[in-house]
């Protein structure tokens, strides 16, 4: 029997995204070709066996949603249990890039009180990562203890924005902190007993705008926190840089391999594309390329998602270009970014570099 | 159960020996085609992109990657709450049980199931053509004629029309004469093996036809025939759009090498009567620093490291580092290792060419079975 259920965080914002999200969460990040960031968390859930999701909606979410309906493309379509939308805070505050508001959760309190579960598995949208939930869920049970964080240990002089633990000798998390670098790196995902969790909202009914990690940090000393560290691949996503080096970071092929070849399946939702069509002299290198997409022109180290249209003689280097772009003949880009539904006219040369890529929002045209 | 005006009845039995190794292991409708597509992707998306949402697809030979293509039917927004797809393979009576004898004894055999829909009109399929076709035109058509059965019909070159089932029909398109394979054709419109009977019609004829001795309980040879006799209203509906058997090999290469064509007959990217498909679990394709692919069609989860053109790749695709691929129709999970020549081949699922290996003349067609691996000899 299933003793996990799993809830979903993305009210939180991200900054340096410019405009990819300036209407839409992070969450409905579009990544990898014909992905979202919010389809690894779904899929993380399902594959570690958890049929119960909670998904706790931030401002924007008419992209969450359009994407996500009812949780069919992730087979949370069910009679029992299945996906359940839980409304997040709107308005009022300004995010200081919190992952698991307590308000958020405290709001949708109802959704942890029922059902049976033990256990409650929570997870932001923020990272790039296929992990086997089981064994997480595994440790945790073992170990018996409230709380268990999965983190990510990060090389030396690697430098990322997050939460960062400090760990004594059997794994127990003596510091919790937010900081600029650091050895350990929460992922943004902890496995929690759910009557710990109750209690706990319980208590910081009253600390609503406070993070779920921040509070945590101040009962150290009283609650055994465990540990749980991911070895696997990590895509970062905190802003435009860490998107772009993610998304290029698939045109390498063990992590293509490892996100998307495993037997535990990265899913998004189905748009019965037909296959990409490469014309009569088409030069593709070193790209990701999705379905009914139409290439006649150059394209080289880049990601196309579906249905993008490249002509005849147009260059695309080092760009990723979302849903339906359209780069007429003769244009020539360079390290762009262009959101969904972006059209480049003929002969236009754009360009940005590898530290300042050009961003082009949802519908522009050039 | 609620009523039903149409129940449309696929005929997705038969061997299709004439794929040869294509259908060794799998029935003719689960042969993949045009990339993403199954054979049966085409009549099933016709169905649905006309408002049938009524199925039943009559299974007997090796039919368990077809069963599981299918599955509820929810690829082709298929599973519905009234209708949906229902697997109708024969089954055991009290006096026993039998194989379909022919396409009409299936029917005859899910007499029950399409009572059960109470329907007006049963639309008859076979799952290896390729086209287009919003049904509800022809359905208006046969009420319009006040048909008992509207045959679609397309005009082919009288030369070519001793290869078909031949229509002779008056003036107002009525049916007077059916031939299979005439010898002197004297019409050029031949049957598309697609059918639109008034159910109360068939009903009894396949009754009848039960009883009949000697019949081969086939729709062609035997119901058409029958109901011509018995002066029942027969009519041709003359199709214009494109529409195509693939039931051989060298028609279901022919027709995968048109898809690649500048402006192709038949359009995959067509967005007004979409084809679904249930193979959409693949991540996008990969093209490697040294590969390249040009005037092919390529589909999610390929790793092309190799040189690809004028070829039709399934999904899970693999093209290894120095190989190349040249006018090959590639199924899904198929490999071609490093250095490996492959020309005018059809590469059926998970065959692998070995490192080096030379396939394919690049005149005559080579087709690799199944799950087969082709060494470089020693």
């Amino acid at each position: 029997m299933n003793r996990t259920i799993g809830l979903i965080s993305t009210n939180y914002t991200v900054a340096g995204f410019d405009e990819l999200c300036s209407t839409r969460p992070a969450a409905a990040l579009p990544f990898g070709g014909r992905y979202r960031l919010m389809d690894f968390a779904l899929s993380n859930m399902v594959n570690g066996r958890i049929g119960t999701v909670g998904f706790m909606t931030p401002y924007y979410y008419r992209s969450i949603l359009d994407h996500m309906g009812a949780g069919k493309s992730w087979g949370l379509d069910k009679k029992q249990g299945g996906l359940f939308v839980l409304p997040g805070s709107v308005f009022g505050f300004k995010d200081d890039e919190s992952r698991f508001l307590i308000r958020d959760m405290g709001r949708n309190i109802q959704y942890l009180e029922q059902g049976d579960g033990d256990y409650v598995l929570c997870s932001d949208c923020s990272f790039v990562y296929n992990a086997d939930y089981q064994a997480l869920i595994a440790r945790h049970e073992l170990a018996g203890r409230s709380v268990t964080l999965l983190y990510k240990e990060l090389p030396q002089g690697e430098r990322r924005r997050g939460w960062y633990l400090e760990l004594d000798g059997q794994g127990r998390v003596t510091r919790l902190e937010r900081g600029e670098s650091g050895r350990y790196l929460f992922l943004n995902c902890f496995m929690a007993d759910r009557s710990f969790l109750l209690h706990f909202l319980h208590d910081y009914k009253t600390a609503g705008y406070m993070d779920f990690p921040e509070a945590l940090s101040q009962l150290l000393g009283n609650v055994y926190v465990a540990s749980f560290p991911f070895t696997g691949y990590v895509g970062y996503t905190d802003g435009i840089l860490d998107y772009m080096h993610s998304s290029f970071d698939l045109l390498r092929g063990e992590v293509r391999r490892e996100l998307f070849e495993s037997p535990r399946q990265i899913n998004t939702k189905i748009h019965d594309n037909p296959p990409a069509f490469y014309a009569p002299g088409a030069y593709v290198r070193n790209s990701v390329v999705s379905s009914g997409s139409i290439i006649e022109g150059t394209v080289e180290n880049s990601i196309l998602f579906r249905n993008v249209r490249v002509e005849k003689g147009a260059v695309v280097r080092n760009c990723i270009i979302m849903e339906n772009g359209t780069v007429c003949a003769g244009a020539d880009m360079n390290y762009v970014i262009c959101d969904k539904n972006v059209s480049i006219s003929g002969n236009v040369t754009i360009g940005g570099t590898a530290e300042h890529p050009c961003v082009l929002p949802k519908g522009k045209k050039i | 159960m609620r009523r039903k005006e149409t129940v449309a009845m696929l005929l997705a039995g038969g061997q299709g020996s004439r794929l040869g190794v294509l259908t060794e292991k799998i029935a003719k409708p689960a042969v993949s085609f045009g990339g993403k597509y199954r054979m049966i992707d085409f009549s099933l998306s016709n169905c649905v992109n006309s408002g049938i949402d009524t199925v039943g697809v009559l299974i007997q030979y090796k039919p368990f990657l077809l069963n599981k293509y299918l599955g509820t039917g929810e690829a082709w927004n298929l599973d519905d709450s009234t209708g949906g797809v229902h697997i109708l393979p024969p089954y055991a009576t009290e006096s026993g049980g039998q194989w379909y004898q022919g396409t009409a004894d299936a029917i005859y055999h899910n007499i029950d199931f399409i009572d059960s829909y109470d329907p007006e009109f049963v639309l008859i399929l076979s799952g290896d053509h390729l086209y287009q076709m919003d049904y509800n035109l022809m359905l208006d058509y046969h009420k319009l004629m006040k048909a008992d059965l509207t045959v679609a019909v397309k005009t082919v070159p009288m030369a070519e029309a001793s290869r078909f089932g031949i229509m002779t029909t008056d003036e107002e398109l009525r049916v007077t004469k059916f031939t299979e394979k005439p010898r002197e054709p004297d019409s050029d419109l031949a049957s598309m093996g697609i059918y639109i009977f008034s159910w109360p019609v068939l009903r009894e004829a396949l009754l009848r036809d039960h009883e009949a001795e000697g019949s081969e309980h086939d729709f062609g040879k035997n119901i058409i025939p029958t109901l011509l006799g018995e002066g029942k209203r027969l009519f041709a509906y003359v199709f214009s759009g494109y529409w195509k058997d693939v039931g051989t090999i060298p028609s279901y290469y022919a027709t995968q090498m048109e898809l690649l064509e500048k402006n192709p007959s038949f359009s995959l990217f067509e967005r007004r009567m979409r084809i679904f498909s249930n193979l959409n679990e693949h991540a996008p394709e990969y093209i490697g620093p040294e590969g390249s692919a040009e005037r092919s069609l390529i589909c999610n989860g390929c790793e092309i490291l190799g040189r690809v053109s004028g070829s039709v790749l399934s999904p899970g695709v693999y093209i290894g580092p120095g190989a190349s691929v040249e006018d090959s129709v590639l199924l899904p999970n198929s490999r071609v290792e490093a250095g490996a020549r492959v020309r005018r081949t059809i590469l059926n699922e998970e065959a692998t060419i070995a490192g080096g290996a030379l396939v394919g003349d690049g005149e005559s067609i080579t087709v690799v079975g199944a799950g087969a691996t082709m060494r470089v000899e020693e």
